[in-house]
C-alpha cells in the first residue's frame, strides 16, 4: 500500500495524463480523501497551464477563424431550422403542409425513443462504469489482504485489555471415522525444554485416556498439531492437556492443564 | 472603463456569460474570445503536434466546445487562458496518442500563483517559464518535455532514456517545482 509521499511523487505524472492505469486509479482513490493532495494537484496544473503557455507565439492563420464563424453558424442555422417562413407556408396545399408536419411527429417520436434509449445506455454505461471501479478496488483490497496472510515477513499481533494476560486457548478438531485430529493451541504456558505438552482422548463411557500427539509451542505459546488415533471411530466425549517428558506417555500424568471447556 | 483592452476575469466572465445565449451577441462575444486566445489554444497544439493542420484541428475542436458548453468554465476556479492551455495541451496529446476525444470538456480546477489574465503578465510569464526551461539541467528537460509535450508515459521516458522510474519521476517533479519557484 502506497503512503500518501509516494503518491505526493506521482502528482505531477497524473496531472499530464503520464501514469499508467493502475496507479492512477490509486492515486484518484487518494485524492478523494487527501485534501493537501488535491491543493497540490491544483497548483501543479498551475504550473503545467504556465509551462503549455511558454509554446504559445505563433498566430493561427486567418482562415481558421473563418471556420469556426462558419461552424457556429451552421449550428445555429440546424438549431432554428425548424422555425420556416409563415408566408411560404400559407401558400402550400393542406396536404403538402400536413405531410411534414406527420414526418416530423414520427420523427420526433422515433427521436424520442432514440434518446431515450441513448439516456439508458449511457444511464446503464455510468452505472456498469461505477460497478466496474467498485469491483477492481474491491478485488485489489482482497489481494493486499492476501498478499498479508501469507507474507512470512508481516508481523502478527494479538492485542487484549491491558494488564490482562492472553488467555490460553486449545482448539481440537476431530473426524471420528478416520482418527484425524487438528490441534490449534494459542497462549499456552511455557514449559521446561526437557517437556511437551501430550494430547489425550477422552473416551465416551468410563475408559481410560487414549494417548495422542505430543506437541512444543513456539515464543508466543502457539502451536498446530496434525495427529491421527491408532483406532478409527472411537467415541470422544473430549480431550485434555497434560505435560509429559520428551517421547510423550502411555497414561497420563496429572495434573491436566487443560481440560475440556465447561 | 471604457478602451479597456486587456482582459480581465470580469470580461472573461461576462464574455462566457454571453455565450449561453446562442444569439448574435454571443456569436460576437466568440469572436471576442477567440481574438483573444486562439493564439494560446494554437501555438500549445502547435508545440505537441508539430503540423499546421493539426493544430487548426484542435484550435476548432477546443473553441467548439467552448461555445457548447460555456457552463464548464467556472470563472471563480481557473482563469480562462492556462484553462484553455491545459485543455488544448490535454486535446493534441489525444491525436498524438490516437485516444478517443472526451465528449466533453474537461473540469479541470487549476490554481496558480501567477495572474494570466493580463496580457502584459502572461508574457512576462512566459518569458520566465522560458528562462527556467533554458536553464534546467538537460536530463530534467527533456524528461519534463517527453510527458508533457510528447505526452508519453514516465515508463515509455524510463525505457526510451534507460532511466530508472524513480529517476524519471524525480526530473519531472523538480523540472515543474523550479518553474513554480521562478513565478513565485
Amino acid at each position: 500500500m502506497k503512503d500518501h509521499a509516494q503518491f505526493a511523487e506521482d502528482l505531477a505524472l497524473y496531472a499530464m495524463g503520464s501514469l499508467d492505469d493502475q496507479a492512477s486509479h490509486e492515486l484518484q482513490t487518494h485524492l478523494g480523501t487527501c485534501a493537501e493532495c488535491r491543493r497540490e494537484l491544483e497548483a501543479l496544473r498551475g504550473d503545467l497551464a504556465l509551462l503549455a503557455l511558454s509554446a504559445t507565439g505563433p498566430q493561427p492563420p486567418q482562415r481558421s477563424r473563418q471556420r469556426l464563424k462558419e461552424a457556429i453558424s451552421e449550428e445555429q442555422r440546424q438549431m432554428s431550422g425548424s422555425e420556416g417562413a409563415p408566408a411560404l407556408r400559407r401558400l402550400r396545399p393542406r396536404w403538402l403542409t400536413l405531410a411534414p408536419a406527420a414526418v416530423a411527429v414520427l420523427l420526433a417520436v422515433t427521436s424520442l425513443g432514440l434518446l431515450l434509449e441513448v439516456q439508458r445506455l449511457k444511464d446503464s454505461n455510468t452505472k456498469l462504469f461505477v460497478e466496474l471501479r467498485k469491483t477492481k478496488q474491491d478485488a485489489a483490497y482482497a489481494k493486499e489482504i492476501l498478499v498479508m496472510l501469507t507474507d512470512p515477513g508481516a508481523q502478527r499481533m494479538t492485542l487484549v485489555a491491558a494488564k490482562t494476560a492472553p488467555p490460553a486457548h486449545i482448539n481440537v478438531i476431530y473426524q471420528k471415522d478416520k482418527g484425524h485430529i487438528l490441534l490449534l493451541a494459542s497462549n499456552l504456558a511455557p514449559i521446561p525444554d526437557n517437556k511437551v505438552y501430550q494430547l489425550w482422548l477422552l473416551p465416551a463411557g468410563s475408559a481410560a485416556p487414549m494417548p495422542c500427539g505430543t506437541f512444543r509451542i513456539d515464543g508466543q505459546g502457539n502451536s498446530m498439531m496434525p495427529d491421527t488415533m491408532k483406532a478409527e471411530g472411537v467415541e470422544a466425549k473430549g480431550f485434555a492437556v497434560t505435560v509429559e517428558p520428551v517421547g510423550g506417555s502411555n497414561t497420563p500424568t496429572m495434573p491436566i492443564v487443560y481440560a475440556p471447556a465447561g | 472603463m471604457a478602451g479597456r483592452q486587456p482582459a480581465t476575469p470580469q470580461d472573461d466572465a461576462a464574455l462566457i456569460a454571453r455565450l449561453r445565449d446562442k444569439d448574435e451577441n454571443a456569436q460576437n462575444a466568440m469572436a471576442d474570445l477567440y481574438d483573444r486566445y486562439s493564439g494560446i489554444v494554437y501555438g500549445v497544439a502547435l508545440r505537441v503536434l508539430g503540423d499546421t493542420t493539426a493544430a487548426e484541428d484542435v484550435l476548432q475542436e477546443v473553441f467548439l466546445q467552448l461555445w457548447r458548453k460555456p457552463e464548464i468554465f467556472d470563472a471563480e476556479r481557473g482563469r480562462l487562458a492556462p484553462w484553455l492551455a491545459v485543455i488544448a495541451r490535454n486535446r493534441a496529446i489525444d491525436v498524438v496518442r490516437k485516444r478517443p476525444h472526451e465528449e466533453d470538456v474537461d473540469e479541470i480546477p487549476i490554481a496558480s500563483g501567477v495572474d494570466l489574465e493580463e496580457i502584459s503578465a502572461r508574457r512576462l510569464a512566459v518569458e520566465k517559464v522560458r528562462g527556467v526551461l533554458a536553464n534546467l539541467p538537460p536530463e530534467q528537460r527533456t524528461a519534463l518535455e517527453m510527458a508533457f509535450f510528447a505526452g508519453m508515459t514516465h515508463t515509455e521516458i524510463a525505457r526510451k532514456t534507460g532511466e530508472p522510474l524513480g529517476t524519471v519521476k524525480t526530473r519531472i517533479r523538480s523540472a515543474l517545482l523550479a518553474v513554480r519557484k521562478a513565478l513565485s
